[in-house]
């Protein structure tokens, strides 16, 4: 770590590399924390999390119980035990609540005045966050797997969303866009992070697909896991992205490459220009989900990392190498969904048994000097925890 | 400026390794720095049992029990496409299971399948087709168009070729490429592997140490080598390794539980 500083101060680095290097640093040292905690408003597993982009410091949660919840992240009480507290809810109570499952939530991109919901009472809303009434809503057909707001959108805010009975995914604004060409219901979409007009969908009938909105006639192409080797399939698998229902998706944050996860419990890196499979080999990454596994990926490290749930703990891969760096423990039941603080390389994780546990980097402990000199000016710090320090021993031995 | 630029990656040494006193004695430990697969699958090979076949079929390793013996699954993977491209090894997909490849070495195939062919008519079809295929062809199946024009093979010596076991029929109109005499092995593997599984389900606490399993009696539902199946179960990811003070333990995998 020395030497990242010296590089940088005497100009033989580029900042930006140190600031890579730590970030790397902290991801790799991710552990529970007990000294932070989130709020526990949900009373049934939370299938969605998002923190808005702006400032990162207040965070949306969506359950099965058709509740959400807005989060405060920033610790502003200058102690290190806190609990990230609920602002406010949607709850059972109010008028607008979904009736069933909220399947995705999320900021709108530009400002935190706006959110958007999807669930399956086959509603998609659109709410003011002062008011929590929802401004606008729209009905569709059938349950609304997910929906996803493109985050560099300038010229357009749509928000595409797919549901279950279609086997198309909508992109709707005011007007109602439907692109066609998959075979079977479309679990996951995602906007690419780096054009506001490239969308990728993932369907139960194991193909990824990209598509153009400017063209809506048919979709760019698919993801072919064999890279055109029909060689390698039996003929009806050819020119699927997955042996099994592909149920996640993820762009990487320079929006070159795609991940997707499907039920045949491999992870699979695209190139999102030529839609050719890296051929990165993660192993066996459990996959049992039925409905969409949201997974994400950390921004400004240097390998980049990726954080799927797997089961009931967190799997943390690089990107390019494939290996499994380390799986987080924690969660009583499935995870749902995980969601990655840039700023503060935090690792924010819901799941079935309700909890939101928050994954903080361990920081290194002063050293031993620091810790006198601590004690002697009567620092604000305790170093030891009140119920660790001995009252019976002697000060004369 | 010429200072080397090292990546930010190896800094942090992602991957800790912590040595096993038990491994590292019989010789078989994970291979740090550059990975050598050709002396890795040439170890396997001579794990496999030739005399079970009566010599009629060359040594087959998987592919994923190389996952077993090196570390970065990435790098295995392009070491033995290099392979497959230079004409060395040859890759052949099992029916079983869509992800299991068994790996065969171009001269050992060659010879086996001619010593087979030998006094029979079809032997110079079979010639014909190994001289075609080993050094530049890197497929795992062919179809129709493919072995009339590019390779102009006759309707008939095609039937040939799959009379002599060389090719197996996928769907009308193509091929894959097979082992002449592998069903038997594909037989014994499969049998093999659920007895293997078996006795790692049934021990206490549904784990044990690798080097005790090893040293377990097999049934005579097992005809390889145990040595064999393990690298087999770990590589395909059927057992959980998890590295203990007395060496790895093999932990059984239920779906369900993480």
């Amino acid at each position: 770590m020395l030497s990242f500083l010296y590089a940088r101060q005497s100009g033989l680095d580029d900042p930006v590399r140190l600031r890579r290097a730590e970030s790397t640093r902290r991801v790799l040292s991710l552990k529970l924390n007990h000294n932070r905690d989130v709020d526990r408003i949900h009373g049934n597993g939370i299938n969605t999390l998002d923190i808005e982009v702006i400032d990162g410091r207040y965070m949306l949660s969506g359950g099965s119980d058709g509740v959400i919840v807005i989060y405060d992240l920033e610790n502003n009480s200058k102690k290190p035990q806190y609990t990230c507290k609920a602002i406010c809810t949607v709850g059972r109570s109010s008028r607008h609540v979904h009736k069933f499952s909220v399947e995705t939530v999320q900021w709108y991109p530009h400002d935190t005045g706006m959110f958007v919901s999807s669930s399956f009472d086959k509603t998609m809303k659109v709410w003011d966050t002062e008011t929590l009434k929802p401004a606008e809503e729209f009905q569709f057909d059938g349950n609304v797997y997910c929906h996803h707001m493109s985050p560099v959108a300038r010229r357009h805010s749509l928000v595409a969303g797919v549901f279950s009975d279609q086997t198309k995914p909508s992109a709707c604004e005011l007007v109602n866009v439907s692109l066609t060409g998959h075979r079977g219901e479309i679990l996951s979409v995602r906007w690419s992070p780096r054009y506001d007009h490239i969308l990728a969908t993932a369907s139960t009938d194991s193909r990824v697909r990209i598509w153009d909105v400017r063209r809506a006639s048919g979709s760019l192409f698919t993801l072919d896991q064999h890279n055109g080797d029909k060689s390698k399939v039996s003929s009806e698998a050819v020119n699927t992205a997955h042996n099994g229902r592909v149920n996640g998706l993820c762009f990487t944050a320079d929006g070159l490459h795609l991940l997707s996860t499907g039920t045949d419990d491999r992870m699979r890196l695209w190139n999102s220009g030529t839609g050719e499979n890296t051929l990165v080999n993660y192993g066996k990454v459990v996959n049992e989900s039925r409905k969409g596994l949201k997974f994400t990926v950390s921004r400004g490290c240097s390998p980049e990392f990726v954080f799927v749930p797997c089961g009931s703990s967190v799997a943390v891969y690089g990107l390019h190498s494939g290996e499994l760096i380390t799986m987080l423990r924690g969660h009583y039941n499935n995870v749902d969904c995980c969601e990655f603080h840039p700023d503060y390389q935090e690792l924010y994780s819901g799941g079935k048994d309700c909890n939101i546990l928050a994954w903080v980097p361990v920081l290194r402990q002063p050293g031993i000097e620091d810790d006198e000199t601590n004690s002697k000016r009567g620092g604000t710090q305790a170093a030891i925890n009140p119920a660790f320090e001995d009252a019976w021993s002697s000060d004369e031995d | 400026m010429n200072r080397k630029r090292a990546l930010i990656a190896d800094t942090f040494c992602l991957t800790k390794r912590r040595r096993c006193a038990a491994d590292s004695v019989t010789g078989d430990s994970q291979a740090d720095g550059a990975a050598d697969i050709r002396s890795s699958l040439k170890y396997l090979v001579t794990l496999f049992s030739r005399k079970l076949f009566n010599d009629s079929l060359p040594p087959v390793v998987l592919k994923h029990q190389l996952y077993s013996l090196h570390n970065d699954k990435t790098a295995v993977d392009k070491q033995v496409n290099e392979l497959r491209e230079n004409g060395e090894l040859l890759m052949f997909q099992l029916g079983f299971d869509s992800e299991a490849f068994a790996l065969v070495f171009a001269e050992d195939y060659r010879a086996k399948v001619l010593q087979g062919e030998a006094g029979r008519g079809t032997l110079g079809t079979v010639e014909k087709f190994l001289a075609k295929l080993i050094p530049s062809c890197s497929d795992l199946s062919f179809n129709k168009e493919k072995m009339l024009k590019e390779f102009l093979f006759t309707d008939s010596e095609i039937t040939q070729l799959v009379k002599s076991g060389v090719l197996t029929v996928r769907d009308a109109g193509s091929w894959w490429l097979s082992i002449p005499n592998s069903g038997k092995f594909i037989k014994y593997f499969i049998k093999g592997r659920k007895a293997v599984l078996g006795m790692v389900k049934k021990s206490k606490y549904g784990e044990i140490l690798k080097t005790e399993l090893e040293g377990r009696r097999t049934t005579s539902q097992v005809k390889f080598q145990m040595k064999y199946h393990i690298h087999d179960i770990i590589g395909a990811e059927l057992v959980e390794c998890i590295q203990t003070t007395s060496g790895t333990l093999l932990r059984h995998v239920d779906g369900n539980v993480n």
